[in-house]
């Protein structure tokens, strides 16, 4: 018994010995990769509404009103005041979901082109990643205090019903989200990088 | 009253819409131009109205968010100017999708702009860049421009809300392209390769990860020092030594401008012949032109060509045998030749026959004087038996530097030796020319008797000697012929010829020619030869040319190696007999063959006559 306190104490040490070095290269890896699946998605998005006609479009536009994201029951801070007050803990965990929360739908995103065909897999990287992430800056608190995200898979189901005049809304509307959730990612990513850094003022 | 009042105004307002008739309507539709955000936190939203119908119009905003129903309406209507809209922070929620609509109201009715969906993240515009410092620093001597900036001062980089990237512009005053460079997210920048003394401006500008680019930062300018004159005076100084070096250069092409002319231009040469004058050629005289050609002195004449004699055979005539030449007396030797010599003061003194060399013969054999005579008569003798075997030696004795210059051609007047007896001597004229180069070893071995004489080891010597002294001997009897000889233009022999007695010696250089006439052949079958003289005694006779009769035509070569000789027919002068005896033949004919010994190969000369000097290789011992 005694041995096992001891080597957990060594393992705990080991795992929180370079919380800094490590974790600032995982953030820069997590950030990289976030910015990059976000740029995909704005270039998915862009190009899906430069091949919709302006009819269509005005249609669409009044139909997202409705926020139709199936991201949106995980709360989220919405503006800078409350992304400050969130723990890095938070914001990682939150940043864990809502890629998780992607990885499924992400290969309804796919259609021919490459770029679609890359999402998924690289979802499932940064997942990982955020979860190595969160491993090094836990404290021990708790891990997924939320229990909402067991009920991720539920809405899986969404996006999957079929229906040929809905096909170009639920594009769009997964596009949006899409783009728009990735890029949520990105800012609690490096708010928490920039947070932990050692730096005062976080210009990277 | 008040109705009455209340009609009569909408009276007059209906009078006076229908007075302005159709200008008055509802307002124009407005148009959302922009919503901008500068710092991701608050944001604004500028529209355009339309045309306002002529009556006041009112402009309201209504927005919508996406998660709720409420339709909310603008907050702040003057933060941000005219036309305009503020979201301030509390309003502004980002990733939330905005439904913003401007409605312009006037009285005669309302208008909806189209609404435009916006999301705070994409529509970021920071403000430019602040603090921007210039400066000018310095590379080792190489100037630079650092650019320095802030982040304006509402974005919040520093927890990482925003992430900026900056860019940099630059450009000559003078100018009008600028230079663009991508500064990414750092917040200083170096310029170089700057125009020395010129004036630069620098913008610098800003963007977010996803936004618009902000505006340019106002023109900062700067002036780069001159450091014009450090890279001019390396030019100066590389300028002024290549203009030395080529000076110098044109210089030493100047100086050597003949010889490099020749180097890179040599001269044709043309066609040029001796004496050959293009003139007489294009006169078409073909006559003079190769009359001139004809050059005068081919062939060599004989009295030149002792000219091309080069070597000297010296022969050293001790003091003693000048008084021996005085004794003798009765020699003709008017017909002695004189021609002038160059004998130059070293000619054959590094030779064989050098003085020294001779002098030690000599010395050797002044023990023999004694038996000169005897040996003269054996020497004679062997003369007989050769029969003027040998050519003329032409000697040029020179007793005042004690050395005897002999031409080393056969030395006819040791027949005359024969003189010594003084016995009269038969006029026989047997002349023998000889042009004769004599070669030094063979004259140091010295003329011998071919294979006669008892006095073989010191033959040659001894007949130099011998010579040398007989040749006073020859010369003494003949005061003209010193006098003769004077006119010879040897220095050496010059002192010779003023000395009336033979102790002067003997005939300053001869040329090569000195003819002997056979006089007479007495009972011991010698042959006594005696200097030609033009007639016979005459002894002023200048160099005499030996006349054509006077020569001995060679007529062959018998079997036995003997020359023989056709002697000419002679005309009778009178003066002198002209019996031509040889020792070995008598032959009574006028045509007198004379016999010689031949040792040689005979060689006939152009006109027949031998070259004895190369037929007759004197026997060496």
């Amino acid at each position: 018994m005694d041995r096992v306190v001891l080597m957990l104490s060594v393992l705990s040490l080991g795992v929180s010995s370079q919380p800094i070095t490590d974790g600032q290269r995982l953030f820069s890896i997590a950030v990289s990769r976030v910015q990059h699946l976000h740029l995909l998605a704005q270039r998915l998005f862009s190009d899906f509404e430069s091949s919709l006609q302006t009819e269509e479009q005005r249609q669409l536009n009044k139909i997202f009103l409705q926020d139709f994201c199936n991201s949106d029951y995980i709360i989220s801070p919405i503006d800078k005041h409350e992304t400050q007050r969130s723990s890095v803990l938070k914001l990682l965990s939150i940043s864990y979901r809502l890629v998780e929360s992607w990885e499924f739908p992400s290969r309804s995103l796919a259609g021919g082109s490459a770029p679609r065909s890359q999402i998924s897999p690289k979802l499932s990287e940064l997942k990982t990643g955020i979860h190595l992430l969160i491993r090094a800056n836990e404290d021990g608190a708790e891990l997924f205090p939320d229990s909402s995200a067991l009920q991720l898979a539920p809405y899986g189901d969404y996006y999957q019903s079929p229906g040929t005049d809905e096909s170009l809304r639920r594009t769009y509307e997964l596009l949006a989200c899409f783009k728009k959730d990735m890029h949520k990612v990105e800012t609690y990513l490096t708010v928490a990088k920039c947070r932990l850094s050692p730096e005062a003022n976080c210009t990277l | 009253m008040r109705k009455v009042l209340e009609v009569i105004l909408l009276l007059l307002l209906l009078v006076f819409t229908h007075a302005k008739g159709t200008r008055y309507s509802p307002p124009g539709k407005p148009a959302l131009t922009r919503c901008r955000s500068p710092e991701k936190e608050t944001f604004t939203c500028w529209w355009e109205p339309g045309s306002d119908g002529g009556l006041p119009t009112t402009y309201a905003l209504y927005y919508r968010k996406e998660s709720s129903d409420t339709v909310n309406e603008c907050p702040d209507y003057r933060t941000a100017g005219e036309n305009s809209c503020f979201f301030n922070k509390n309003d502004t929620s980002i990733w939330v999708n905005y439904n913003i609509t401007v409605v312009a109201t006037n009285a005669l009715g309302r208008t909806f702009s189209d609404p435009v969906d916006i999301d705070v993240v994409y529509i970021v515009k920071p403000n430019p860049p602040e603090q921007v410092a210039v400066t000018v620093m310095e590379d080792k001597g190489w100037p630079f421009i650092r650019v320095s900036w802030e982040p304006p001062h509402k974005a919040d980089t520093r927890s990482g809300w925003i992430t900026l990237m900056y860019e940099i512009r630059v450009k000559l005053e003078e100018e009008n392209d600028w230079e663009t460079h991508l500064a990414g997210q750092q917040k200083m920048f170096n310029i170089f390769s700057l125009r020395s003394g010129g004036t630069y401006l620098v913008q610098v500008r800003c963007k977010p990860d996803h936004g618009f680019w902000s505006e340019w930062s106002s023109s900062s300018y700067v002036k780069v020092p001159d450091y014009f004159h450090r890279e001019k005076s390396v030019w100066i100084l590389i300028t002024v030594f290549c203009a030395f070096i080529f000076l110098i250069v044109t210089w030493l092409l100047h100086m050597n401008s003949r010889s490099l002319k020749h180097f890179i231009l040599p001269p044709v040469p043309g066609p040029k012949i001796k004496g050959f004058d293009k003139q007489l050629l294009k006169n078409g005289k073909s006559e003079e032109v190769f009359s001139a050609l004809v050059v005068s002195d081919f062939p060599p004449k004989s009295s030149n060509y002792e000219d091309l004699l080069v070597e000297y055979l010296e022969v050293y005539i001790p003091e003693e045998q000048e008084l021996m030449l005085e004794k003798s007396m009765d020699l003709d030797v008017s017909c002695l030749k004189s021609e002038g010599s160059t004998s130059d003061s070293d000619s054959g003194r590094g030779s064989c026959d050098s003085h020294t060399l001779l002098m030690h013969k000599c010395d050797g054999v002044k023990e023999g004087r004694e038996r000169q005579a005897e040996e003269a008569r054996r020497h004679q003798k062997d003369w007989k038996e050769e029969a003027s075997t040998y050519s003329n030696v032409d000697s040029s004795p020179d007793m005042s530097s004690g050395r005897v210059k002999t031409w080393p051609s056969v030395f006819s007047p040791l027949p005359r030796y024969s003189s010594n007896q003084q016995g009269s001597l038969e006029t026989a004229k047997q002349h023998y020319l000889s042009d004769s180069l004599f070669r030094p070893s063979s004259t140091s071995s010295c003329h011998t008797q071919p294979g006669h004489g008892a006095t073989e080891a010191l033959g040659p010597s001894y007949w130099e000697c011998g010579l040398s002294n007989k040749q006073p001997h020859l010369l003494h009897p003949q005061g003209q012929a010193q006098r003769q000889l004077q006119a010879h233009s040897d220095d050496n022999i010059s002192s010779i010829g003023r000395k009336p007695t033979p102790a002067g010696l003997p005939s300053p250089a001869l040329r090569s020619t000195e003819y002997v006439e056979v006089q007479r052949v007495n009972e011991e079958d010698m042959v006594l030869l005696q200097p030609v003289s033009g007639r016979c005694g005459d002894v002023e006779g200048y160099p005499q040319v030996p006349h054509g009769e006077d020569y001995s035509k060679v007529k062959g070569v018998d079997g036995d190696n003997m020359l023989l000789l056709q002697r000419e027919v002679r005309e009778e002068t009178g003066n002198c007999d002209t019996p031509s005896t040889v020792a070995t033949t008598q032959k009574p004919t006028t045509c007198i063959h004379s016999a010689m010994p031949v040792q040689g190969e005979a060689v006939l000369g152009v006109n027949g006559y031998v070259d004895t000097a190369t037929v007759f290789t004197l026997p060496t011992y």
